[in-house]
C-alpha cells in the first residue's frame, strides 16, 4: 500500500468493529470470570487470543485486491462444503451436536465460515447472471442447491441457527436482485403450505419446543421458556442504567443460560441498562448505515453483491440474537457479532469487516 | 472492466437500497421499542423479580436404585449426609461475624485457623456464593446448628445424598461403589445411554466396579427438575403465585432396585468365622452357591472396604492405603484372583480315573509315603504313609501316592478332559466383570505356552491339583455344585429379579444351563461316599472340625505360595512368617444326597484345609440347612435325629479331636502361572 491509498484507506468500519469488540470482551469478562475455557485460560482471554488471530487473517485479506475472491470463490465454497462433510464424518461431537472439527484443543466451525463462503459463491454467480425484468424460479435453481446443500449439511449437524440465518441471507439477497412478482408468489405459498409439515417432521423435538415456547414461554416444561423468562427479567431488571459492572445477579448467580454464549446481550443489558443497550444497539446501526454505503457506492456488481451478502449475515445475527433475548424472537442459538464468546464466529466477522473495508478501499480503482 | 450493462444494473441496484434503509429503520425501531417496554416501562416489575423473586431451576435428585438381599434384606441404600456450608455475604453483613466463627468451630470440632483459612482461600468468588465447610457432619452436630440457626447468619445446612451400604465393608466386591461421572467415561456412558435416553452431564453419579457399575442402566436414577421462586438469599418463597405458575416440573426416574441370590444370613456367617480364623485381618474368599440353580448364595472376599466412603469421593488417603495393602483389597478374590486348588482337585482326579475305568471302588494301592517316578521321588504329605489304600480311603485321607499313581495312569489330558467338562479352566460368565479363567494345563498348552514337551512328572503334581492347574474360588463351587447335582453345571448368576419402586418385578433372571457332564451315578456315589467320610468318619482330613449332625461332602486342600529352597521343605507351616505360609481350602457340597449349597472357601496362609478352611465353609453350611431347612437341621430337629440314630444323647458342640490334618507337598519349583496377578484398576476405571 503507498501512501496515496493509504490516506483514502476507510477506518471507519474497523473503527466502530474494535468499539464493540472491546465492550464485548469487558462484558465477556463481568460474565465468565470465575469459569475457565479449559488449558487455564479465561474466556475474555481465549478471546482475545482469537481475536489475534482473526485480525491476522483480516490483514492478509485487506491487502489482496478482491477481485482474486471473484476468481476463487467456488474453490472457497466447495473447500467449505468438503470441510462440512468432514465435521458431520470425524468431528467433535458435544452436547448432541457434531459441529467442530480440528485437534489438540484447537476446534473450528466450519459451518460459521460457511455462512461467507455461500455469499462468495452468491455474488460469484449473480456477477455475469443478467436478467431485466426479475428472476423466474427456473433461472434460480442453480444458485438455490448452491445454498441447499450446505444448509442440509448444517442442519444435520445440527445447527438450526446457522442454517436459517444462510437462509435468510440468500432468501434477502434474491429478495434485493428482484424476482419475478409471480415466482415470488408461488414461493410464499409453497412456504406456507409447507411450513406445517415441516414443523412436524422436519425439525428435532427441542426445536419444536423452542417455537411453541416462543410463541408461549410458560408452556415449556423442558427449560427453553425458563430461558426465556430468565433472560427477559435479567434485560428488564437493568432498568435506565444498569446494575453496574459485574453486578448483574441474574447472570452471575447462573440464572442465565449459555451467559457467555447467545445470552450475552442480557448480560450487558442487565449490567448497563437501557443507556448501555441504546448506545451498543446505536453501534451497531452505524456500522450497518456505514457498510450499506459501501455496497452502494461500489462501482462492480461482484463488489456490491458481496458486501450486501456480509451485510445480511451481519444483520440478520444481531436481530435475531437480541430478539431472541428479548423474548421477540424465538431461542436459536445465534451468537451476536463482536460480542457473543466463540473463536469461529469472531473470525468469521474479522473476515467480513476485512471484505467490507476492502470493497470500500477499491472503489476508485476503477 | 464493466460486462454489458453492469452500470445500469447498478443503477437499478442502488433504488433499492432505499428498502434496505427502510427495513433497518423498522427492525432497530422494533429492537429500542422492546428494549424501553422492557427496561423503562417494566423494569420495576423485573427489578423486583431479579431481586427477590428469582425463579430458580432446582435439580430434584432421583435416587439411585436400592440393594437388596434375596429376602428383601436392605443391603445398599440412600441416606442422607449433611454438610456446613457458608455465604460469605451474609456473614460478613453480621458485624459479630466473627463470634460466628468461634461459635460454629466449637460445634462443628474444627480448630477456627482452618474456617477462616476456608473462607480466605475462596476470596475472589461472588461473595454470594456458599461455602463449603464440613462435610458429612455428626447428626448432633446438625442438631445444634439447626438449634442455634438465628444467631448464626450465613450458615446453613445442605442436604446431599449418600449411597450407603448398611453392612460397610461386607461383600463390598459384590455392590461395588460409585462417583461421580469423569470426562473419559462421559462418552461412554452417553454411547451406552443411546439416543433415546437421558444424557449423562459431568458430576451426575454412576457406578465405577462390582454391581454398581454391572447394573448401572438398572439402577441409575435420573434426576428431575422443579422451578420455584426463591429470594435474593436463596430461600424459597412461600407464595407459589409468582412467574413460575406456568411451569412444569420436571419429574425425576427413580433407579430400579436389584434383588440379589444373596443371603446376607449366609454372609454374616462367613465373615463372622472368618473372623474366628484370624482376628481382623482376614485374607480369603467364601462363595456358596445353589447347585440346583447356580444362584450365588454368599460372596465374600477379604480383606474388604467400605464403598460408602467412595460414595462421595475417596479420599487420596483411603486409596492410598487400600492400592498399598499387600492382601489387595481392592480385588474381588472369589472370581478375579485365582488359586491352586490343591487336594480339592483329587475329587476331578478321581472322578476321571472311575470312569476311565483305571480303577474300581476296590482297587488298592499301597502308600508308603512316597513315590518314585525316574529319579525323583514324590512325597505323600504324610510321611509315614496311608498303608494299603482304596478310593474311599484315599480321598478321605487325601492320600497323594494313590492319586500319583491315578495321574500316572490316566495322563494329563484325561485329567484336563474331565476338569473342564467341570467348568474349570474357563470363565463360568457371571454377571461380574474382571472374572479369570483359571487354568486347566494339557500336553499342547504347554508346547504352546512354554515351546516344551510335556513331562511325565507334572502330570503327577497336577493330578494332586498343583503344578500349573489354577481354579478361582467360584469355578470350585461350581465344580463342586456339579458334581453334588449329578453333573449339571449351571452359570452362577447374582441378580434374581428387578423390581420397580412400586414392587413390581420387572425382570427376573432364570438359571442357565452351560453343559453336562457326563459322569456315571456309580462314579458320583463313590465320590460322594469318599466326600463325606472326609468330614464324617474318624480319619477324614476335616473330621475334627465337623458339626455334629449337619452333613457335609467335602474336600479339604493346602497349597504351598512361595517358592522354597530344598532345606524350607519340611519346616512346619506355622512357624514361617505369616506371608508365606500355605494357603487353606474347602470346597463342598450338602446335605450329601441331595445337596442344596455348595461351598468354596479360601483362606490364605492358613495353613491347612481342614483347620483353616473347613471351619468357615461348615459354618456357612450349618447356618443355610437350619435356615432353610429347620425340620431337619434345627438345633432341636439335630438333637432328635441324633438320640435316634445313636441311642444316647450327644453332645451337639464337637470338641477338637488329635488332628488328621493334612499338610500342603511341599515343592521347590512352583510354575510361574501361580504368581500373583497385577493389583487393580484406579478408580474410574469402569469395566
Amino acid at each position: 500500500m503507498d501512501e496515496e491509498q493509504l490516506k483514502k484507506f476507510d477506518w471507519t468500519l474497523i473503527v466502530i468493529s474494535i468499539a464493540i469488540f472491546t465492550m464485548g470482551v469487558l462484558n465477556l469478562y463481568s460474565a465468565t470470570f470465575t469459569e475457565f475455557v479449559g488449558h487455564g485460560l479465561r474466556y475474555w482471554q481465549s478471546q482475545l487470543i482469537w481475536f489475534g488471530l482473526g485480525s491476522v487473517v483480516a490483514v492478509v485479506i485487506m491487502l489482496v485486491h478482491y477481485k482474486l475472491l471473484s476468481r476463487i470463490a467456488y474453490w472457497v465454497y466447495f473447500a467449505n462444503v468438503f470441510l462440512l462433510l468432514l465435521t458431520l464424518v470425524a468431528g467433535k461431537a458435544s452436547l448432541g451436536a457434531r459441529r467442530w472439527i480440528g485437534a489438540g484443543g484447537f476446534y473450528i466451525q466450519p459451518s460459521e465460515f460457511m455462512k461467507l463462503s455461500a455469499v462468495l459463491a452468491m455474488a460469484k454467480y449473480f456477477e455475469t447472471e443478467r436478467v431485466t425484468s426479475g428472476y423466474r424460479l427456473r433461472d434460480l435453481w442453480l444458485p438455490t442447491m448452491l445454498i441447499l446443500m450446505p444448509v442440509a449439511l448444517i442442519m444435520l449437524q445440527p445447527d438450526l441457527g446457522t442454517a436459517m440465518i444462510i437462509l435468510l441471507t440468500f432468501g434477502s439477497m434474491m429478495l434485493f436482485i428482484k424476482i419475478e412478482k409471480k415466482s415470488l408468489l408461488l414461493v410464499f405459498t409453497v412456504a406456507a403450505l409447507t411450513a406445517y409439515p415441516v414443523y412436524k417432521f422436519g425439525l428435532k423435538p427441542y426445536q419444536r419446543q423452542r417455537l411453541v415456547s416462543f410463541i408461549n414461554p410458560m408452556s415449556d416444561p423442558k427449560g427453553s421458556g425458563y430461558n426465556s423468562i430468565q433472560s427477559m427479567i435479567a434485560i428488564g431488571s437493568g432498568q435506565f442504567i444498569g446494575k453496574g459492572f459485574k453486578k448483574g445477579t441474574q447472570s452471575q448467580l447462573n440464572f442465565l443460560p449459555e451467559h457467555h454464549t447467545d445470552f450475552i446481550f442480557a448480560v450487558f443489558s442487565e449490567e448497563h441498562g437501557f443507556m448501555g443497550a441504546l448506545v451498543l444497539l446505536s453501534l451497531y446501526v452505524l456500522f450497518f448505515l456505514s457498510s450499506l454505503n459501501i455496497a452502494y457506492v461500489s462501482h462492480d456488481k461482484f463488489g456490491t453483491l458481496l458486501a450486501l451478502g456480509i451485510i445480511m449475515i451481519f444483520f440478520w445475527h444481531v436481530f435475531i440474537n437480541t430478539g431472541m433475548v428479548c423474548g421477540i424472537m424465538p431461542i436459536v442459538g445465534v451468537p451476536l457479532p463482536f460480542m457473543s464468546y466463540g473463536g469461529s464466529s469472531l473470525i468469521t466477522s474479522l473476515i467480513g469487516i476485512a471484505i467490507l473495508t476492502n470493497i470500500s478501499n477499491k472503489r476508485f480503482m476503477f | 472492466m464493466s460486462f454489458l450493462g453492469q452500470d445500469e444494473q447498478i443503477r437499478e441496484y442502488q433504488f433499492r437500497f432505499r428498502y434496505l434503509y427502510i427495513g433497518l429503520f423498522v427492525a432497530f425501531f422494533v429492537l429500542f421499542a422492546r428494549l424501553w417496554y422492557l427496561q423503562i416501562m417494566n423494569g420495576d416489575k423485573y427489578h423486583t423479580y431479579s431481586e427477590e423473586n428469582r425463579i430458580k431451576g432446582v435439580k430434584v435428585t432421583s435416587p439411585r436404585g436400592m440393594i437388596f438381599d434375596r429376602n428383601k434384606h436392605l443391603l445398599v441404600d440412600n441416606r442422607p449426609a449433611f454438610d456446613l456450608e457458608v455465604t460469605p455475604q451474609e456473614l460478613y453483613s453480621d458485624k459479630e461475624w466473627k463470634k460466628t466463627i468461634h461459635t460454629i468451630a466449637q460445634i462443628i470440632k474444627m480448630p477456627e485457623e482452618e474456617i477462616l483459612d476456608t473462607l480466605e482461600r475462596s476470596k475472589g468468588q461472588p461473595t454470594f456464593r456458599p461455602i463449603k465447610i464440613k462435610q458429612d457432619l455428626e447428626q448432633d452436630e446438625v442438631a445444634k446448628i439447626e438449634a442455634h440457626k438465628l444467631d448464626l447468619p450465613g450458615l446453613n445446612i445442605q442436604m446431599e445424598i449418600r449411597r450407603t451400604n448398611l453392612f460397610g465393608d461386607l461383600a463390598a466386591h459384590l455392590m461395588g461403589y460409585i462417583g461421580e461421572v469423569n470426562q473419559t467415561e462421559l462418552p461412554k456412558l452417553n454411547r451406552l445411554v443411546g439416543a433415546t435416553g437421558v444424557p449423562y452431564k459431568m458430576g451426575d453419579v454412576t457406578g465405577k466396579f462390582g454391581l454398581e457399575s454391572r447394573m448401572e442402566n438398572v439402577l441409575r436414577g435420573i434426576d428431575g427438575e422443579e422451578y420455584m421462586e426463591v429470594d435474593a438469599l436463596g430461600h424459597r418463597k412461600r407464595t407459589n403465585k409468582g412467574i413460575t405458575s406456568g411451569l412444569k416440573p420436571k419429574d425425576p426416574t427413580p433407579g430400579k432396585n436389584l434383588i440379589l441370590t444373596i443371603d446376607q444370613d449366609l454372609q454374616m456367617a462367613a465373615q463372622r468365622s472368618l473372623e474366628k480364623l484370624y482376628g481382623k485381618k482376614q485374607i480369603g474368599a467364601v462363595i456358596a452357591l445353589n447347585p440346583k440353580t447356580g444362584e450365588i448364595l454368599a460372596a465374600l472376599s477379604q480383606p474388604s472396604f467400605d464403598p460408602t466412603l467412595f460414595s462421595r469421593g475417596v479420599s487420596p488417603k483411603l486409596w492410598g492405603e487400600l492400592l498399598n495393602n499387600e492382601y489387595h483389597p481392592l480385588r474381588d478374590k472369589t472370581l478375579q484372583d485365582h488359586y491352586s486348588p490343591g487336594s480339592t482337585f483329587k475329587t476331578i482326579t478321581a472322578i476321571a480315573a472311575l470312569e476311565e475305568k483305571v480303577i474300581d471302588e476296590n482297587t488298592t494301592i499301597n502308600c508308603t509315603g512316597s513315590f518314585r517316578l525316574g529319579n525323583r521321588v514324590y512325597h505323600c504329605w504324610n510321611k509315614h504313609g496311608h498303608g494299603v489304600v482304596n478310593i474311599h480311603k484315599a480321598i478321605r485321607e487325601s492320600c497323594d501316592v494313590f492319586f500319583y499313581r491315578m495321574g500316572q495312569r490316566l495322563g494329563i489330558d484325561t485329567i484336563a478332559k474331565y476338569a473342564n467338562m467341570l467348568g474349570l479352566g474357563r470363565k463360568t460368565g457371571v454377571n461380574l466383570a474382571h472374572e479369570e479363567m483359571g487354568l486347566i494345563p494339557t500336553e499342547e498348552w504347554k508346547k504352546k505356552r512354554f515351546g516344551q514337551e510335556w513331562i511325565a512328572g507334572e502330570t503327577l503334581s497336577c493330578a494332586i491339583g498343583q503344578s500349573y492347574i489354577l481354579t478361582t474360588p467360584l469355578q470350585l463351587a461350581n465344580a463342586y455344585a456339579a458334581i453334588g447335582n449329578g453333573g449339571l453345571l449351571w452359570r452362577p448368576y447374582i441378580v434374581k429379579y428387578i423390581e420397580d419402586n412400586d414392587g413390581r418385578i420387572l425382570k427376573e433372571f432364570q438359571p442357565d444351563l452351560i453343559g453336562q457332564a457326563k459322569i456315571s451315578k456309580q462314579t458320583i456315589d463313590i465320590v460322594r461316599s469318599g466326600l463325606t467320610a472326609v468330614v464324617n468318619e474318624p480319619g477324614g482330613t476335616t473330621f475334627s472340625r465337623r458339626i455334629p449332625g449337619i452333613d457335609v461332602a467335602g474336600k479339604t486342600g493346602s497349597t504351598q505360595v512361595i517358592r522354597l529352597s530344598a532345606d524350607k521343605i519340611h519346616t512346619k507351616c506355622e512357624s514361617m512368617p505369616f506371608n508365606v505360609r500355605d494357603n487353606g481350602l474347602f470346597a463342598a457340597f450338602a446335605p450329601p444326597d441331595d445337596p442344596v449349597i455348595a461351598v468354596a472357601v479360601i483362606a490364605e496362609h492358613s495353613c491347612h484345609g481342614g483347620s483353616g478352611a473347613a471351619p468357615v465353609a461348615l459354618e456357612v453350611i450349618q447356618t443355610y440347612l437350619q435356615k432353610y431347612m429347620p425340620e431337619k437341621y434345627s438345633d432341636e430337629a439335630i438333637k432328635t435325629r441324633l438320640k435316634i440314630a445313636s441311642g444316647k444323647p450327644i453332645r451337639v458342640k464337637a470338641k477338637p479331636e488329635p488332628d488328621e490334618d493334612e499338610d500342603a507337598v511341599r515343592d521347590t519349583e512352583i510354575p510361574d502361572v501361580v504368581a500373583k496377578p497385577a493389583p487393580p484398576a484406579a478408580p474410574g476405571d469402569t469395566d
